[in-house]
């Protein structure tokens, strides 16, 4: 017998491939053959009940094009995204600068920005919803009390503001995630780089700008992909807070799968759309790794 | 070539392992389901053991239950009814499991499919909701119950909602009703009196207005608060002209955008707004900040249903008077918007159907204990036998018309789920001032329907 096939892969002998099997059987019953489904699903005509569906060929995916719902729901996820990416990510690391400072009370106000991030959505929703509430939320209240009109504020019933007042609640969740894997990312910068830093005359912005920000580059990457995704899955204040609504202002892609899947029963047409989110937020992210990663080694 | 065989077999044995594993904790899962109602029911085994000797003759079936809703304690479906029921059938032993309403779905969705069903389960009358009474009854899924002796004494508009080609499937637990709560010490103050049509309920939140009174709010935010005026006004203005728009609207020979039919409607509710008597930050509350506003004693009037009854009714910040009327009709001649309650059906692939019948007649022929401990809930109004003159004196205007046939169902449990959320979200643009129109609502409206019944 031969000592060794000729041929074989050194990292992976041909006999190991038995072990991975067991991981491989669950990974496809429970993960591919889903979504395998998922796309088998979306040219029919399935509405979760009855199991003598007919196919429809591409009709799910022309519909869901020609009513507009498509458009309007990535667009609305698009701008949630960018608010909480930009958002989340400034006031992040805003928020870990100044607790990396040596200040007094630090790991109080470290554990206060991290408080709301440990509240579920609903709860967070409900709290947000009653500040929020026209007339006599606290918002309107703070108005009145510094002598504006705070009557007229009625951001969540309003078209043009539904959206960013929700997104605004999504980075008062999260901001103190972000908060903590910057200050995580701060703290591995090197004290003697600073130093040396400030004796060839650097300023406080060129210290962030040319040592802290390049040598928390991944920290960065880390935070803006999550977010990214967060963002793009953005479910949660839609439902809670607005139902999608005014009208259809707040409707994200993953609101809209849900209401057309459980609230329409068009399981075919929810897959149509789950299917376009898939792709969309896959190419997304491949997008987005390959661009960090190249910045990254650039800086 | 041994170790290589070796770790082929244990490799083999793994993957066997894993797949075995799934299967059990598979049933285990079913079983902790059911854990809620065998101990609701294994109280009651030490006491029917005594009994078993007397029903030796005949055998011992277990018939099984699905509801939705959470159990509170001494919850009626999971712990007095099976009690009831062994006490008058000693043979039979009822487990009931109660799930939240969305695992509710999943798991009839799930149990039909597989064939493993429940005996008794939760249906909604007409097309409302994912386990309504028609879309199962179409499937086959359904045992004609037709031959109940108690449907007679539940009336007409119970049973027409549980009705597909012709037989009756379900049957109804009590009514809900939509109507218009209002204070009636600002009413009195104002000299107002509960109006007879709809050009005095316009008169009404014309005076209110201007004694600087907000007449309405709604917590629109909730968009589906919408449907409880709209549904009102249909029911005056749509029914009565043509009984069976509905049932048109599948076959094509109506359509929402009919004259004088969904656009009058609409056009009504917007009146309402448009007139500044409906709060006009009505988009951004919430259904139950908008309660708590009316409680509060800084509206007039709400239109809600007879299930928010409790929250409304609750003390506010000022104590008043509460009324209920259902909204007027133009021409004076008032119907009610009132909907049977969804209720218990039986699973057609049963293996007990006498048994099974035999439980509803008892629960449901208006006089056992099993009817009187359903009545003694509280949570529906009793429209016959036991505790019919129980509920409150308020609903009192709209069970006479219910009992004089002037009452219809909810207008979305005709439809197919879904079209009530296209009317939502376009009247909620119309009122946003989005531009959209009422033929726009009426067309959106009329579109979503022709694609909901394409697809289902």
């Amino acid at each position: 017998m031969k000592k060794k096939f000729r041929g074989a892969s050194l990292v992976m002998p041909d006999r190991m491939y038995f072990f991975v099997t067991p991981a491989l059987v669950l990974f496809l019953v429970f993960w591919v053959y889903p979504v395998l489904q998922l796309f088998y699903y979306s040219v029919t005509n399935f509405n979760g009940v009855n199991y003598n569906y007919d196919f429809v060929g591409f009709k799910n995916y022309a519909r869901i094009i020609q009513e507009g719902s498509l458009i309007n729901a990535i667009k609305n996820t698009f701008i949630y995204t960018v608010i909480i990416v930009v958002g989340s990510n400034l006031l992040g690391l805003a928020l870990a600068m100044l607790l990396n400072m040596k200040i007094i009370g630090k790991t109080v106000f470290r554990t206060m920005s991290y408080i709301p991030a440990l509240f579920s959505a609903i709860v967070v929703g409900f709290i947000w919803s009653y500040v929020y509430m026209p007339g006599s939320g606290m918002l309107a209240a703070l108005l009145n009390a510094v002598g504006l009109d705070g009557s007229t504020v009625n951001l969540l019933g309003n078209f043009k503001t539904a959206l960013y007042s929700i997104a605004v609640v999504d980075i008062w969740k999260n901001v103190g995630t972000t908060m903590i894997i910057y200050l995580a990312g701060l703290q591995t910068v090197d004290e003697s780089l600073l130093e040396a830093g400030k004796i060839d005359g650097c300023t406080e912005w060129q210290l962030i700008r040319k040592i802290k920000l390049p040598l928390i580059s991944a920290t960065i990457t880390i935070n803006v992909v999550l977010n990214v995704i967060a963002g793009l899955k953005s479910f949660d204040y839609s439902f809670i807070m607005t139902n999608g609504g005014p009208g259809k202002a707040t409707q994200t892609l993953m609101y809209i799968i849900f209401k057309t899947a459980f609230n329409d029963q068009m399981m075919g047409k929810a897959s149509a759309f789950s299917v376009v989110s898939f792709i969309l937020i896959i190419a997304i992210t491949i997008a987005m790794l390959r661009f960090m990663n190249k910045r990254e080694v650039e800086l | 070539m041994k170790k290589k065989f070796l770790s082929l077999v244990l490799a083999a044995g793994m993957t066997m392992s894993l797949l075995a594993g799934c299967g059990n904790s598979e049933a285990t899962s079913t079983q902790s389901q059911d854990t809620q109602a065998q101990t609701a029911e294994s109280s009651e085994e030490t006491s029917s053991e005594a009994t078993e000797a007397v029903a030796a003759t005949a055998d011992d079936v277990t018939i099984t239950m699905m509801f939705s809703g959470v159990a509170s304690e001494n919850d009626f479906e999971t712990e007095v009814l099976p009690k009831l029921i062994k006490e008058k059938f000693p043979n039979i032993t009822l487990e009931v499991t109660k799930l939240p309403d969305d695992q509710y779905y999943t798991a009839l969705k799930t149990k039909l499919a597989s064939g493993e069903c429940p005996d008794i389960i939760l249906v909604q009358p007409k097309y409302a909701g994912s386990n309504s009474v028609i879309e199962l009854a179409k499937a086959g899924y359904l045992m004609d119950l037709s031959d109940l002796s108690f449907l007679d004494l539940a009336g007409d508009a119970a049973k027409e909602a549980f009705t597909y080609d012709g037989k009756v499937y379900g049957v109804a637990q009590g009514v809900s009703i939509l109507g218009t709560y209002y204070n009636k010490n600002m009413f009195d103050e104002n000299g107002l009196e509960v109006p007879k049509t709809w050009d005095e309920f316009l008169d009404c939140c014309e005076t209110l207005k201007n004694a600087g009174i907000q007449p309405i709010v709604m917590g629109d935010k909730d968009a589906y608060v919408m449907q409880f005026g709209l549904y009102q006004i249909a029911a005056n203005e749509v029914y009565p002209n043509n009984a069976s728009f509905d049932d048109q609207l599948r076959t094509g020979e109506t359509s929402f955008e009919d004259e004088g039919t969904w656009d009058k409607v609409l056009e009504m509710y917007y009146e309402l707004y448009d007139k500044g008597y409906v709060i006009e930050s009505s988009l951004g509350l919430g259904a139950a900040q908008a309660i708590q506003m009316f409680v509060d004693g800084e509206a007039a009037m709400t239109f809600d249903g007879s299930f928010n009854a409790a929250a409304l009714t609750a003390d506010g910040k000022v104590d008043f008077e509460r009324g209920y009327f259902p909204l007027p009709a133009v021409n004076g001649d008032t119907y009610a918007s009132m909907a049977p309650g969804g209720g218990p059906a039986v699973y057609a692939g049963t293996q007990h159907p006498d048994e099974v019948k035999a439980i509803l007649e008892y629960w449901f022929d208006g006089e056992s204990p099993a009817y009187q401990a359903f009545a003694s809930t509280g949570n529906v109004i009793i429209t016959y036998g036991y505790g019919a003159d129980q509920n409150d004196a308020m609903f009192d205007a709209f069970l006479d018309l219910y009992n004089q046939g002037k009452a219809w169902y909810w207008c979305n449990q005709a439809w197919p789920s879904g079209t009530e959320n296209e009317m939502e979200s376009l009247f909620g643009s119309m009122i946003g001032g989005q531009g959209t129109t009422v033929s726009d609502i009426t067309s959106g409206m009329q579109m979503k329907l022709e694609e909901l019944l394409e697809a289902n």
